[in-house]
């Protein structure tokens, strides 16, 4: 089969696997609001468009809340990439978004050095956490995925430890450390939204990750490895390092994402608990195919539905963890390589027969 | 009405797999009751196909099968074992942590109440095990036993089934000589019971011992069944191995220079204790291509992984103008200028999900001339990547095509392209055109002899004689790990020749085969 | 220091605590060891809990019996692994990835669903009534003895079964047709298809009682051991039973020790965390720590065992 013709496929196969999950999101809708039609309504339509005009408001806030799943996205692509199944990202968001709100507080510095060496300090914790399974697995044979699931508790009792015991501020009610620095702080692009300047920066690090992936030497070696170890070993690449760096730039892209999602859309840290980008972050790569450039378009798509979903919650009383189980539909559906696979095989078929009668045609063209 | 005579008849059995090999072609197998029949025929001769859809593994894309004189559809090997057929396959069906009486009941369990009865499973073991004197423990663990007792086992299961017909595929290939002697009297008391046995082989040696009639293949088509009494080793080894089709290659005489691969005193035992490297020196030298025929199983994987780090061995040295290259990662291997042909090129040879051009680099990725600082030089890698699609002739559409969607004889031109462009002073071939199409296989051996001719050492494993015949300026043939000759120059070979030192039946001298050394 | 936390330790309710505390990460993590022995990482065990343990409530308020709640928990929880089954088996969708989408389900799913049924928003608290809990059991004869009764005794009715279930998984393991197919099937599955044992049908089977043993977990969670459901109910404890089959070698007793180990962990830090210099989030996180820590020193035995291995063969 063609590669065109294959892409037109899995883009196919991918567009019914999203109808079937808002089918599903349809019946849970009627099953549960008393009014089906304005719960729809403010699912698919509320979101970007309100009382008869566009709502751009609502729309720049869609778009700022696709700034921390971007980042997870893209670390899970990295990671899915090299075949490691590391699910750590959350720990390392919640890490990263803490280290880089102390730094915001405690470690004053002039205006713009300030903000940059918070994101930078909250990206290498994030990197540094990773490199427990990442080790563990390259040594050990440890599984990444169970020891990263595990990390993510231990990282968030240990942040909880010193947000209440180090760093809380007594004098507020609910546990949160002291202001952060306003030279630590992201502005925002436009006020009045969640739209922060860390969007164009998780833009950026798409666009970087992509040329990452396939435009340097590492992250070819990253995704060479991920598709046959034994041909990388083979062909002279360095397994064992290149599995460790590709979870380490996971969890600096997650770290990265906590800090700016923390310094952009709070004054003071006040997370009790992981903050769930990591598992979005799967979502979004799961949608994107692994592919850092699709990572904003699935990210967006994700927050459309996340902003729809919280509408419906607010005007319509469906509760917005309904998000939830569209996710999981689509993720499932996604990922089921069987899934229209006769169709597939009807297509190969045909294109091998087609192929197969254009190098006849070119054998008997040709000089053989 | 068919023929009493036979317990299995399958007529005119075609079979052309989804890919378009076709591994047998209107083949006649026919076996008597009571006989002991060998089946035999080269690596990829289609023996293996053959007995696969005899046991319901595969379906015949033609033909008929016939079991007990009764048209049968072999559709599963459920339906098989049904009809009295057993398999003991080359490599074991077992379950290493149960015992071997849980083994052998599996999917028959015996029950009291709800739970199996251990009890009656042992005894049911005991009892066939004495029955045909195929001694086991019942109640060790498969992972403790030795290899001749785990193939007892596989043979048992097939009798507790109720099997007639009993297929063996290579049995003896793991055996020790001791252990092999003791499975053919099994086999014999066996036939003595009225069972039927089919036996996959292609060691002439057993063959005689043991089997009434045999039957050949070659090339996926019968060589017709012979009396083993009345047929000479000689005869048997000229209708297996022989050469169809043969492809000649023009190539001027070899001037071979100094040394480049050394490989001394080389030893490996295997997981099974098995020796595969006994002792193994020989040289290949600048401007040659060094042949290495062989059965397959007899040394030849395990020598190419040692010359790779793909394997440590046991004892001796390998080294490429003058340096180690035991241990020593792939990379500097590399760097040394060795470049590998590997036999399984789906796991060694490509990524399939990637490129055509990604896989082209994946051993010349950090090279200076692929990168301008931080990244990639896209130009020079499509330039390069296309030239070499372009004069290793891949067909394709474009650098960017998948590389696991091409034809078996274009993902080993692209292999070919990565291996043969790396300016190598030393090339392995292993196998090189095992399952390719003919353009593909004449296009690559020319290429062999080109760069050899241009200076760079050749070292050609391969089980096809045509091959190696062909293109091999001297040529070694391995038996049971070692060298079993050394012919300096090819042109005076003969097939039978070569299957007389292929099959064991002759061995050169120790002197003769120092030869292979160049001091 | 010392000496106040051997004191606190020593304790017949200590003893008590780790059993009560061990009883969800036990059915959890006896059913990772039964799919596991199929060959399937089930690592969806977290949100099978997490919706079992909100059916079986949800059961138990309709009927008013906590005995349905707990059926219908072991039902739910059956069905739910079953859709993991049909995706990862049929569809292969990457075993890890369906578990995952079950979690999240699991996570913010059963908000929605218990919202869909009740109108409640996070959690069931105000729906308990003492007819939906699993009853309390005193033994006789062994409550009666001191600091073992006091131990052993009193516990809900899950907490036995669960013990017992570890044996009753030996034996359906060991003794039974069944498991013998499900340990061929996850060790050589070319060697169960060769005499006509279906795989998928063993796999499946093996996910479907994975889900009922978890589901048992979970309804121990909401009609036990919190009372009732709320959206942290299951806090990673299906995880944590996925590290106790690895660190238990994948055995039923093996994982029952790992799982007594995480319980004896946890109910250390509870104790902890009420004495001066302790602080509570630390040492909430021994148990996941130690996790980490038991899989390291896994893996180490395991490389350890490998190279002796090799050693014996090379020497020989």
């Amino acid at each position: 089969m063609s590669d065109k013709r294959n892409i037109m496929f899995e883009i196919a196969r991918g567009l019914i696997a999203i109808t079937i999950a808002i089918a599903v999101a349809f019946l849970l809708i009627f099953a549960s609001s008393d009014d089906p039609a304005s719960a729809l309504q403010c699912l698919l339509i509320r979101p970007v468009w309100t009382s008869g005009a566009l709502n751009t408001k609502s729309i720049l806030t869609i778009l700022g809340r696709t700034t921390p799943m971007i980042f997870t996205g893209l670390a899970v692509c990295v990671m899915f990439s090299a075949n490691q199944f590391n699910l750590g990202g959350e720990g390392a968001v919640m890490a990263g978004g803490f280290v880089a709100a102390l730094v915001g507080i405690y470690v004053p510095m002039s205006a713009g050095l300030h903000v940059v060496a918070s994101v930078l300090i909250g990206t290498i914790t994030g990197g540094l956490i990773m490199i427990i399974p990442a080790v563990l697995k390259v040594k050990l044979k440890a599984s990444e995925m169970v020891s990263s699931l595990m990390l993510n508790y231990v990282v968030m009792y240990i942040v909880l430890h010193f947000l209440n015991m180090n760093f809380a501020d007594r004098s507020k009610g609910a546990t949160q450390t002291f202001p952060m620095e306003s030279t630590s702080l992201i502005g925002k692009m436009v006020t009045g939204t969640e739209l922060t300047w860390g969007f164009p920066v998780a833009i950026i690090a798409t666009i970087l990750v992509a040329i990452f992936m396939y435009r340097t030497r590492w992250g070819y070696t990253i995704r060479m490895i991920g598709i046959n170890e034994s041909f990388s070993k083979y062909s002279g690449m360095k397994v064992g390092a290149v599995l460790v760096i590709s979870q380490v730039i996971g969890g600096a892209l997650s770290g990265m994402g906590g800090a700016i999602e923390v310094l952009g859309r709070y004054e003071t840290f006040r997370w009790q608990g992981l903050p769930g980008y990591g598992w979005t972050g799967l979502t979004v790569a799961i949608l994107a195919k692994n592919n850092p450039i699709l990572v904003p378009f699935a990210a967006l798509f994700i927050a459309y539905l996340d902003r729809g979903c919280e509408l419906m919650s607010i005007y319509a009383g469906v509760p917005a963890e309904m998000i939830d189980i569209i996710q999981a539909v689509i993720f499932l559906f996604f990922a089921a390589e069987q899934f229209m696979a006769k169709t597939k095989h009807k297509m190969v078929v045909k294109g091998a027969k087609e192929e197969m009668k254009q190098i006849e045609l070119a054998k008997e063209g040709g000089d053989l | 009405m068919e023929n009493n005579e036979y317990v299995v008849q399958m007529k005119g059995i075609t079979k052309v797999y989804p890919n378009g090999v076709a591994a047998n072609q209107g083949v006649d197998f026919n076996v008597r009751k009571g006989e002991i029949h060998a089946l035999m025929g080269e690596n990829g001769a289609g023996k293996s196909t053959l007995m696969k859809m005899l046991f319901g593994l595969e379906q015949p894309t033609e033909g008929e099968i016939f079991v007990n004189g009764e048209k049968v559809h072999l559709s599963s090997p459920n339906v098989a074992i049904a009809k009295g057929i057993g398999m003991v396959h080359q490599h074991f069906m077992l379950v290493p942590s149960l015992t071997v009486a849980e083994n052998i009941v599996m999917g028959m369990e015996p029950k009291k109440g709800l739970f199996i009865n251990y009890k009656e499973a042992v005894r049911l073991t005991e009892e066939f095990s004495q029955k045909y004197n195929l001694h086991v423990d019942p109640q060790a663990k498969v992972r403790d036993i030795p290899v001749g007792m785990k193939q007892k086992v596989e043979i048992l299961k097939a009798l507790v089934r109720g099997a007639k017909i009993l297929i063996l595929d290579e049995p003896t290939a793991v055996l020790t000589t001791q252990e092999t002697e003791e499975l053919f009297k099994e086999l014999v008391h066996l036939k003595e019971q009225g069972y039927t046995l089919i036996f996959i082989s292609h060691k002439l040696n057993e063959i005689k011992q043991i089997t009434d009639r045999l039957t050949i293949v070659r090339a996926g088509k019968s060589m017709g069944v012979h009396e083993t009494a009345t047929t000479s080793k000689e005869e048997i080894s000229r209708l297996m191995v022989g050469r169809d089709v043969v492809l000649t290659v023009e190539k001027d005489k070899a001037q071979p220079t100094d040394v480049v691969l050394r490989v001394s005193e080389l030893e490996y035992t295997n997981d099974w204790k098995k020796k595969m490297l006994d002792k193994i020196s020989f040289d290949v030298r600048k401007g040659e291509i060094l042949g290495i025929a062989g059965v397959e199983g007899n040394g030849q994987k395990e020598l190419v992984e040692m010359l790779f780090n793909l394997n440590i061995p046991d004892d001796g040295e390998v080294t490429v103008n003058g340096k180690n290259v035991i241990g020593v990662p792939q990379k500097d291997i590399r760097g040394y200028g060795v470049s590998l042909i590997p036999e399984d090129r789906m796991v060694f040879g490509i990524a399939g999900t990637g490129t055509i051009e990604e896989n082209i680099m994946s051993d010349r990725c950090s090279d200076q001339k692929y990168n301008k600082g931080p990244l990639f030089n896209m130009k020079a890698m499509h330039e390069d990547s296309d030239k070499l699609i372009a004069e290793y002739k891949v067909l394709c559409k474009s650098r960017k095509q998948q590389v696991g969607m091409l034809s078996g004889g274009n993902i080993q031109k692209v292999v070919v392209a990565r291996e043969f462009s790396a300016e190598p002073c030393l090339i392995i071939a292993d196998q090189p055109t095992r399952g390719i199409d003919v353009g593909a296989t004449e296009f690559i051996r020319k290429k062999l002899v080109e760069l050899s001719r241009e200076g760079a050492a050749v070292l050609l494993v391969s089980a096809d004689l045509n091959e190696v015949m062909e293109l091999s300026d001297s040529l070694m043939i391995m038996y049971n790990g070692k060298i079993a000759a050394y012919f300096e120059d090819t042109s005076v070979l003969t097939d039978s020749m070569m299957g007389e030192y292929m099959l064991g039946l002759k061995q050169q001298s120790d002197e003769e085969v120092r030869r292979v050394i160049h001091e | 220091m010392f000496e106040t936390i051997m004191s606190m330790v020593l304790t017949s309710s200590f003893g008590f605590a780790i059993l009560r505390i061990t009883t969800p990460i036990l059915f959890a993590a006896l059913a990772a060891v039964v799919a596991e022995k199929a060959g399937v990482c089930n690592i969806g065990l977290e949100g099978i809990m997490m919706i079992s343990s909100l059916f079986g409530v949800l059961f138990a308020y309709w009927t008013n019996s906590w005995l349905v709640g707990v059926i219908a928990a072991v039902v739910v929880g059956t069905l739910v692994a079953m859709i993991i089954a049909i995706f990862a088996l049929k569809l292969k969708t990457d075993i890890i990835l369906a578990g995952i989408a079950i979690n999240l389900v699991g996570g913010g799913g059963t908000t929605f669903a218990l919202y869909m049924f009740t109108g409640l928003k996070g959690n069931t608290a105000g729906l308990t009534t003492p007819q939906m809990l699993t009853p309390r059991i005193n033994i006789p004869l062994i409550q009666d003895i001191p600091v073992i009764g006091e131990i052993f005794s009193g516990h809900s009715i899950l907490t036995y079964v669960a013990f017992i279930l570890v044996a009753v998984v030996w034996v359906m393991l060991y003794k039974t047709s069944l498991g013998l197919r499900i340990r061929a099937v996850g060790e050589n599955s070319h060697a169960a298809d060769s005499v006509g044992v279906s795989v998928l049908k063993t796999q499946y089977i093996a996910l479907a009682l994975s889900g009922a043993l978890s589901g048992l977990g979970g309804a121990y969670m909401s009609m036990y051991y919190s009372q009732s459901w709320n959206t942290g109910i299951v806090a990673g404890r299906g995880f944590i039973a996925l590290a106790a089959q690895a660190m238990g070698q994948g055995e039923p007793i093996g994982a029952m020790f790992a799982s007594l180990f995480f319980g004896f962990a946890t109910a250390l830090s509870t104790k902890l965390e009420g004495m001066q210099g302790f602080s509570s989030y630390l040492v909430a996180s021994i148990p996941y720590a130690v996790t980490i820590l038991g899989l390291v020193l896994y893996a180490i035995s395991t490389m350890k065992r490998v190279k002796k291995h090799r050693a014996k063969t090379e020497a020989k």
